[in-house]
């Protein structure tokens, strides 16, 4: 399986916050959920990829492209879908193939009439008569109508419905059928990636805190609801995080299946995505 | 490139639209004697030229250049584009100057001989150019709400400086007494000058806004 994105010791400062040798992998075929806390580094990140601010150090190669010495070759790969809706209000979506068509020399009118068309979008209309979900699948439709291999998508579906996130999750789904496909997509709503990404990494202050497939992450990270006394007895060497309440305390294992062996008087429960960001985020170490 | 040149001209149809017809109804007063033509060539190519600065602002409101960046596009190309729709937009100031001049010679309408028009048409386009020259890179730098209040001083610095050193400078032997003096179609070769410094000045200007987005972040 080729690999569709690959970032190696990325750094990039601003002097208040550094991305810190930030390292990413995204083979084909996947989908590489990024999360973290608000000024984590997620949108930094992607932006270093596409170039919009200038890295520090490290190198970033986007299907077999340096996205600084290959950046044109490289972006003609990639579709992109930031967190807004670029298009100028005063456009019309049908507007859209004069300006990007002679942008993209694969760019396909009849594919992105088609994806207009599956959005219900008419593509007669003023952008700016769209609603915000309707905005950003014409920014999807866009961004898939040139046929790219790698998808970025900077917090697209922040703001959307339940049906509309479902739907825009469902087109990943069918876009990673392909196996020189991938999709990089940051995201807080940590239940869509569950559901949809197969790796995630978790930036915290700049730093990769975990990248891991999304099904061992699940399948073997656990919480331990405790008391406080009971939180002495535990080596801190076999929990990640800690957090301490009024009402008792609570752990992050990286295996729960061994640390049930271990203790197992102890309740260790299965975890989702959520969880971890508040461990990582709100917790302290052991 | 001509995506980009598109985009302009389709974000800004409206106001295309609304020059059209204000370029028609200030045609439609030369002609019936109310305005010298030369009067509205100069004003409306002064006030259109504004138009790439506006392009500025459009594609601020929807936080375009973050998204352009994105694209499979080099720096120079996306800065070529906003210049090559400047240019167009003068070329066709140019024709229509060209072609009303020509008309209302046809109909023998007005009291301004047509190769004073002309003169006009030229002088304006220069104008029109060293406003772009100057504004285009500022937009760049600044964004067109910081670059705007230096519209002001490009348009009425230098008219200001020169009827100053005119009427109050020291005696420079500046004048513009020997276009009088040339044959009226050598007068009209010098007054081209301004135009072809004006276009000289758009490389020059172009250049500088490519080394601006070039180290831009956005």
């Amino acid at each position: 399986m080729k690999n569709c994105l690959e970032i190696q010791g990325l750094c990039k400062s601003f002097g208040d916050f550094a991305l810190d040798h930030v390292n990413l992998t995204i083979p084909g075929g996947t989908i590489m959920g990024l999360i973290g806390e608000n000024g984590a580094g997620k949108t930094t990140t992607i932006k270093c990829i596409l170039n919009l601010l200038h890295r520090d150090s490290g190198t970033i190669t986007i299907l077999g492209n340096d996205n600084l010495a290959g950046e044109r070759a490289a972006k003609l790969e990639v579709g992109v879908v930031l967190d807004e809706c670029f298009f100028h209000d005063t456009l019309r979506p049908k507007d859209l193939n004069r300006i990007l068509g002679p942008i993209y020399p694969t760019w396909d009118n009849r594919l992105f009439a088609d994806y207009l068309k599956k959005f219900q979008l008419p593509e007669g209309k003023y952008i700016k008569e769209f609603s915000r979900g309707m905005k950003m699948k014409l920014s999807l439709s866009a961004a898939l109508a040139h046929r790219p291999k790698l998808l970025i998508l900077d917090e697209a579906t922040a703001g959307l419905d339940p049906v509309v996130r479902d739907e825009i999750l469902d087109e990943f789904l069918n876009f990673i059928c392909d196996e020189d496909h991938a999709i990089l997509i940051s995201s807080h709503i940590t239940s869509d990636l569950e559901k949809a990404a197969d790796y995630i990494t978790y930036l915290h202050q700049g730093r990769v805190a975990l990248s891991e497939a999304k099904d061992d992450i699940l399948d073997h990270y656990g919480r331990v609801g405790c008391s406080a006394a009971d939180l002495k007895l535990i080596d801190p060497s076999d929990v990640l995080r800690v957090r301490k309440g009024s009402f008792g305390c609570e752990a992050l294992v990286a295996d729960r299946g061994a640390f049930h062996k271990k203790y197992p008087k102890l309740m260790v429960d299965k975890i989702s995505l959520e969880d971890i960001m508040l461990f990582v985020g709100k917790g302290e170490d052991a | 490139m001509s995506g980009l040149i598109w985009k302009d001209a389709l974000v800004m149809r409206k106001t295309i639209k609304f020059y059209v017809i204000f370029l028609l109804a200030y045609f439609g007063l030369a002609i019936l004697d109310i305005f010298e033509l030369t009067f509205v060539i100069s004003f409306s190519t002064v006030i259109i030229m504004v138009m790439p600065i506006s392009c500025f602002s459009f594609d601020e409101t929807a936080k375009w250049d973050r998204f352009c960046r994105s694209l499979p596009l080099e720096p120079r190309t996306i800065v070529g584009a906003r210049y090559l729709f400047t240019l167009l937009i003068l070329l066709v100031l140019a024709a229509f100057s060209a072609v009303c001049t020509l008309l209302l010679f046809l109909l023998d309408i007005g009291s301004v001989p047509p190769i004073e028009n002309i003169g006009a048409m030229l002088g304006s386009l220069g104008a029109g150019l060293f406003i772009v020259d100057v504004m285009l890179p500022l937009c760049y730098k600044l964004g067109p709400e910081r670059a705007r209040p230096y519209l002001f001083a490009v348009i009425f610095i230098p008219f200001i400086a020169f009827f100053l050193l005119m009427e109050f400078g020291p005696d420079l032997g500046l004048s513009l007494e020997f276009l009088n003096r040339l044959p009226e179609i050598n007068a009209l070769g010098v007054i081209a000058l301004i135009p072809l410094a004006g276009l000289l000045g758009l490389l020059l200007s172009f250049l500088i806004s490519c080394r601006i987005v070039d180290r831009k972040e956005f």
